[in-house]
């Protein structure tokens, strides 16, 4: 199963959890079971342009992204894009 | 019953209510930390607490709270057509309908119905098809749809920059009305829509009469907004500002917050000003007892409210400050809030 690590404000969206396993074989999969999807794609299905997403510390937009494939030890950690000063 | 009072700030949601605090009210919040909370409102109909919620990274949604702030649930995916071409890039305003429905504006120039305490949002096609919607253009804020009025079957809607809009027919249609309000910034000083209203407001006991706060003057129609008449220049120190506030018992009252210029946002005269009325914009008096004479602070276009005693508002600097209706003097309710994006008052 691999791991999904949610950031705070998503985690309190989750009713609190910061940690789910999920079977999923590509990022893509993985992040749209969770129950965050709408913040974390647009009406569109498209991936929020400040959400990043990491595989085991790799940032997965210099990759496949959505595509990713994932394994059954693999760690995916969401990230607030470093967009900060407000 | 007692007044609550939902604050929206760019860092979350607090509740003020009267209490033992030293300055008369308790504090409660943040609520919803993480979220820009544009506006929030305690729905009459059944108390519940609803806010439009906004984050840099994951965009604009809508939470409801039916125990006022304790649990949320978070509406589900609020979007737009992917035939419109156009994303959803913030939630400004929530409006508890005529009947069980409820409104909810946002940027790009749109509005959503909702007929299920907010939990789904349909669109309004009236509105997102509107034959002019190219001639829209976004303010400084976006293109947002801050103010929304439904009264005896008639509906308003202010859009910046597209102007002011009525409906007869529940949203099916949308008539612009913004008949002499200027727009100095367009090419046209007078065009058919694309005037930059800051906020708009029917009074409450005479729906013939609205207000609005305009990028370019104060104005007041008696009309529905057939014909609007300019009230700034008879005391006012500047026509530009945000922040608007009615009396429900006397409709020829008035109070806004003016700004320097559309070029520097803070309140005019380096001083924190509110101006009244009370003979329907013909004149307008400063009423800034307890208010700071030095101050360069500024009010945003939901940073204002009233009830049937009182009038609300809070600053980008994070003070909330009341004072009873006809403004012998202002309290400052609370400070050192993160900057105050909009004030409701709720009876609960």
């Amino acid at each position: 199963m691999a791991v999904v690590l949610l950031p705070g404000t998503l985690a309190a969206e989750a009713g609190g959890q910061k940690r789910f396993e999920l079977d999923a074989s590509t990022v893509g999969e993985a992040l749209r079971q969770l129950p965050v999807t709408n913040l974390l794609f647009d009406e569109s299905g498209e991936l929020r342009r400040l959400v990043n997403v990491y595989v085991d510390g790799v940032d997965a937009r210099g990759g496949r992204l959505l595509d990713e494939p994932l394994s059954e030890q693999s760690e995916v950690r969401i990230v607030g894009a470093i967009a900060g000063g407000s | 019953m007692a007044v609550l009072l939902p604050v929206g700030t760019r860092k979350g949601l607090f509740l003020l209510s009267p209490g033992h605090g030293s300055s008369g009210w308790e504090v409660e919040g943040p609520l919803l930390p993480g979220w820009s909370v544009f506006h929030a409102i305690v729905d009459p109909r059944d108390g519940v607490l609803y806010a439009a919620t906004n984050n840099p990274f994951y965009g604009a949604t809508v939470h409801r709270s039916g125990d006022l702030g304790k649990n949320w649930d978070r509406a589900e995916e609020i979007g737009l057509p992917e035939e419109s071409g156009l994303k959803l890039n913030a939630t400004w305003h929530i409006e508890p309908g005529s009947d069980s429905e409820l409104w909810l504006g946002g940027d790009p120039g749109v509005l959503f119905r909702s007929d299920d305490g907010g939990l789904t949002w349909t669109v309004n096609r009236g509105l997102l098809e509107h034959p002019t919607r190219d001639r829209w253009q976004p303010g400084a804020g976006g293109m947002c749809c801050h103010s929304i009025q439904l009264v005896n079957g008639t509906m308003y809607i202010a859009i910046s920059a597209a102007g002011a809009f009525r409906s007869e027919d529940g949203g099916e249609s949308w008539m612009p009305i913004n008949k002499d309000v200027a727009a100095d910034f367009h090419p046209e000083k007078y065009p058919e829509v694309g005037q930059c209203v800051h906020k708009l407001l029917v009074h409450p006991a005479k729906p013939d009469r609205l207000w609005q706060q305009n990028h370019c003057g104060v104005y007041r129609s008696d009309d529905r907004g057939d014909n609007w008449e300019r009230l700034d220049g008879n005391g006012l120190p500047s026509g530009f500002g945000f922040g608007l506030a009615l009396d429900p018992d006397d409709p020829d009252v008035a109070y806004v917050i003016p700004e320097e210029s559309q070029e520097y946002h803070y309140t005019s005269e380096g001083r924190l000003g509110v101006y009244r009325t009370d003979d329907g914009g013909a004149s307008w008096e400063l009423a800034a007892n307890g208010l700071p004479d030095r101050a360069w602070a500024a009010v945003l276009r939901e940073g204002c409210t009233f009830d049937d005693g009182n009038v609300y508002f809070g600053t980008q600097s994070g003070s909330v400050w009341t004072a009873p209706q006809g403004v012998s003097s202002w309290t400052e309710a609370v400070r050192d809030l993160p900057p105050i994006l909009s004030v409701e008052a709720a009876a609960v």
